[in-house]
C-alpha cells in the first residue's frame, strides 16, 4: 500500500484514479499478524477502507469497525473491540467473592441485574446453597422487569438509529418507569447491585409495589401503542424486512444466543433449555420466528415483552412469604470446586464458570457474554450490503459493549 | 481421557489431552445419540501450574452442561487444536484466550489480540501476572513492574503464583 492506490472517481465511477495513501489510515502500521488480516487488509482496485466509529451513535458503545467499501457496498469488515476494556475478570480474581458483585454490574449496564448475578449463582452453586423461596421470586420479579426495560429501550434505538425520533422517546418512558420502581426496589437507576450470595438485599417495599402496581396498569397498553408506532411504519419495514438474514446453520455455528437466535427459529432459551431459579415453576412460552432478518428480531423483542408481563403477573400472584435472604457466614470460603452457570439475559445466554480454591477469592471468573457472540455474525452477514444498512443490521443485534469489552 | 467421568451438580466434566480433543469434540458434535450443538462457553484456566482449555456444551439430549477439559498444557508454549471448523464462533473466544493467557489455538486463522494493544507483550489473565496492588502483598516484596514477571532479584526463589487446589 506503499505511496498511492486506486480508488473509484467521485465523477465517474467507472474510472479509477491514484490518491495519496495517507487517507488509509485504517491499515495498521506493522505487517499483518495473521492469514485472515492480510486477506483483509489487502485491497483490490477500487476498494478502500474506512473506520466506522470508535464514536459512533450507531455502535451502543465504544466499537470501531474497520470496513472495507467498493463504493456504497460493503465488501468486508473488521470489528476491533477492546476500547472499553477494563479487564473485570482479572478484578474479580483480586477481590472477594461479594466485591465480584459490584464488578459485574456495569458488564450489560442496560439489564445490570443479568450481570451482577452471574458472581452470586456462581457461588451459592459452588457452596450448595439454596436461596429462600421468596428471595427466588424476588429476583425473577427483578430480572423480567429489567428485560422488558432493556427491550423497551432496545426498540427505541433500533428505531434512532434508522432515523426515526420519535420511538426512543416512548422507549425511555417506559423504561423510566421501570428504573425507578427498581430504584424504589434497590436504591439505584442503573447498576443495582441488589442481588447477594444467599438472596436479595432487601425485600419489597411499598413504594416499589405501589409504582408495579400502577405499570402493570398500563404496560399491555404501551405494547400496543409502540406497536402502533412501528409495525407498519414503511420505511421502518423497509429497511428492516430482509436484511441482515441470519440462516440456522449459521447461528448455531457462530455460537448466537438470545433474540438473534431464536429469530432464525431455533427455540433455545436458557430458562427452558436448562431451567434455573424458579422458572420451571412459571408458564410463558419461547417466542420463535422463522425470518431471520432485522424485522424478526425486532417483533421477537416485542413477543418477549409480553411473555415477561405474563411472568410477573405469575411471579406476584405465587410469591411466598418468608425472608429473602439465607444465613450464610459474612465470610464466604466456597471449598475447592468448578461451577458453570447460565441464564437467559435480555441479550442471550449469560454465563459464567467459576473456579473457587477454598479461599474467599474466586479463583477463576469467566464471564460469557452473548452480544460478543452474537457481534461476529457481522462479517457474515454484511458483505454485499449498503455502508448504511450496517446500522440497522448491528442495532438489530443488540450489541451492549460494556459487557463485549468487559 | 486423562481421568474417569465426573458429575457434579448438573454438570458433567470430561478430561482430554490436547492430541485426542478434536475427535472427541467431533464425536459429541455429530453422533448422534450426544448432539452436543450447542457450544455455550469457551474458557481458558491457569491453575498456576498447567494450563487448561474448558468447553461448556450443551444439547437437547443431556440435561446436564457438558464440560470438557483439555489439560495439562505447558505454561511456556500451550497449544491446542482449534474448533473454529465446527463452530465458527469460537474464532473471537479463541483469540480473547490467546489474548489473556497465551494459548495458541493451531488453526484459527485469525488468532490476534483482541482487547489488549496489538504490541503488547504479556497475558493478562496468567496468575503471574500481578496487579500493582497485588505486588506489594506478594513474597517477591517490593516495587515490580506489572508485566515482568519475574524481577532478577527474585530470579533464585521459585515462581510465586496462588498455586490452586483445584487441579
Amino acid at each position: 500500500m506503499a505511496g498511492q492506490t486506486r480508488v473509484r472517481s467521485l465523477d465517474d465511477p467507472t474510472v479509477f484514479v491514484e490518491t495519496p495513501a495517507t487517507i488509509y489510515d485504517a491499515i495498521p502500521p506493522y505487517p499483518p499478524r495473521t492469514e485472515r488480516e492480510a486477506e483483509f487488509y489487502n485491497l483490490g482496485d477500487g476498494e478502500m477502507l474506512i473506520n466506522l466509529g470508535p464514536q459512533h451513535p450507531s455502535t451502543h458503545g465504544v466499537l470501531r469497525v474497520v470496513l472495507k467499501i467498493d463504493g456504497e457496498r460493503i465488501v468486508d469488515l473488521d470489528p476491533v473491540l477492546g476500547y472499553l476494556h477494563r479487564g473485570v475478570e482479572k478484578i474479580c480474581e483480586n477481590g472477594d467473592w461479594h466485591h465480584a458483585i459490584s464488578n459485574c454490574d456495569p458488564l450489560e449496564y442496560v439489564a445490570s441485574m443479568f450481570s451482577e448475578a452471574m458472581p452470586v449463582l456462581a457461588c451459592e452453586k459452588l457452596l450448595d446453597l439454596e436461596v429462600p423461596r421468596r428471595a427466588e421470586y424476588i429476583r425473577v420479579l427483578a430480572w423480567e422487569l429489567n428485560r422488558i426495560a432493556s427491550h423497551a429501550l432496545f426498540m427505541g434505538w433500533i428505531a434512532l438509529d434508522l432515523g426515526g425520533l420519535t420511538p426512543i422517546l416512548y422507549g425511555f418512558i417506559e423504561r423510566d418507569e421501570i428504573v425507578e420502581m427498581l430504584a424504589a426496589l434497590t436504591g439505584q437507576r442503573l447498576l443495582f447491585n441488589y442481588l447477594r450470595i444467599g438472596g436479595v438485599n432487601g425485600d419489597l417495599n411499598h413504594e416499589f409495589m405501589s409504582r408495579l402496581g400502577d405499570w402493570m396498569g398500563h404496560a399491555g397498553k404501551r405494547i400496543e401503542d409502540s406497536q402502533n408506532l412501528l409495525n407498519e411504519n414503511e420505511i421502518f419495514v423497509r429497511r428492516t424486512k430482509g436484511l441482515g438474514v441470519i440462516d440456522r446453520a449459521t447461528a448455531l455455528g457462530l455460537c448466537m444466543s438470545g433474540p438473534p437466535l431464536r429469530a432464525t427459529g431455533i427455540p433455545y432459551d436458557v430458562r427452558r433449555a436448562h431451567p434455573y431459579s424458579v422458572y420451571p415453576e412459571l408458564e410463558f412460552a419461547i417466542p420463535v420466528r422463522e425470518e431471520g432478518d432485522s424485522y424478526a428480531r425486532y417483533m421477537l423483542h416485542l413477543d418477549e415483552i409480553r411473555q415477561s408481563i405474563h411472568i410477573i403477573d405469575q411471579v406476584l400472584h405465587q410469591m411466598p412469604d418468608g425472608p429473602c435472604m439465607a444465613q450464610i457466614p459474612r465470610l464466604i470460603r466456597p471449598r475447592p470446586g468448578r461451577a458453570f452457570i447460565a441464564i437467559e439475559s435480555p441479550r442471550g445466554q449469560y454465563a459464567t464458570y467459576a473456579m473457587s480454591d477454598g479461599t474467599d477469592q474466586p479463583f477463576r471468573m469467566r464471564i460469557h457474554d452473548p452480544s460478543y457472540f452474537n457481534l461476529q455474525v457481522m462479517a457474515e452477514i454484511m458483505p454485499g450490503n449498503l455502508i448504511a444498512d450496517i446500522m440497522a443490521v448491528m442495532s438489530s443485534l443488540d450489541p451492549i459493549m460494556g459487557g463485549i469489552d468487559k | 481421557m486423562l481421568a474417569p467421568v465426573a458429575g457434579r451438580q448438573d454438570t458433567t466434566e470430561i478430561r482430554v489431552s490436547p492430541a485426542e480433543v478434536t475427535d472427541v469434540m467431533r464425536t459429541l458434535h455429530d453422533d448422534g445419540a450426544f448432539r452436543f450443538r450447542v457450544l455455550a462457553d469457551l474458557c481458558g484456566v491457569d491453575t498456576g501450574e498447567v494450563m487448561q482449555v474448558v468447553y461448556h456444551l450443551w444439547s437437547e439430549n443431556s440435561p446436564d452442561w457438558l464440560r470438557v477439559i483439555v489439560d495439562g498444557l505447558p505454561r511456556d508454549d500451550p497449544r491446542v487444536p482449534s474448533m473454529t471448523f465446527m463452530w465458527k464462533g469460537a474464532e473471537w473466544a479463541e483469540r480473547e484466550t490467546y489474548d489473556m493467557f497465551g494459548i495458541t489455538f493451531e488453526g484459527n486463522r485469525d488468532l490476534r489480540r483482541i482487547y489488549m494493544p496489538p504490541d503488547y507483550t504479556s497475558f493478562p489473565l496468567r496468575k503471574d501476572f500481578y496487579l500493582a496492588d497485588d505486588a506489594a502483598r506478594s513474597p517477591g516484596e517490593g516495587f515490580r513492574h506489572m508485566e515482568q514477571v519475574r524481577p532478577p532479584a527474585a530470579a533464585d526463589r521459585p515462581l510465586l503464583t496462588r498455586r490452586s487446589k483445584v487441579q
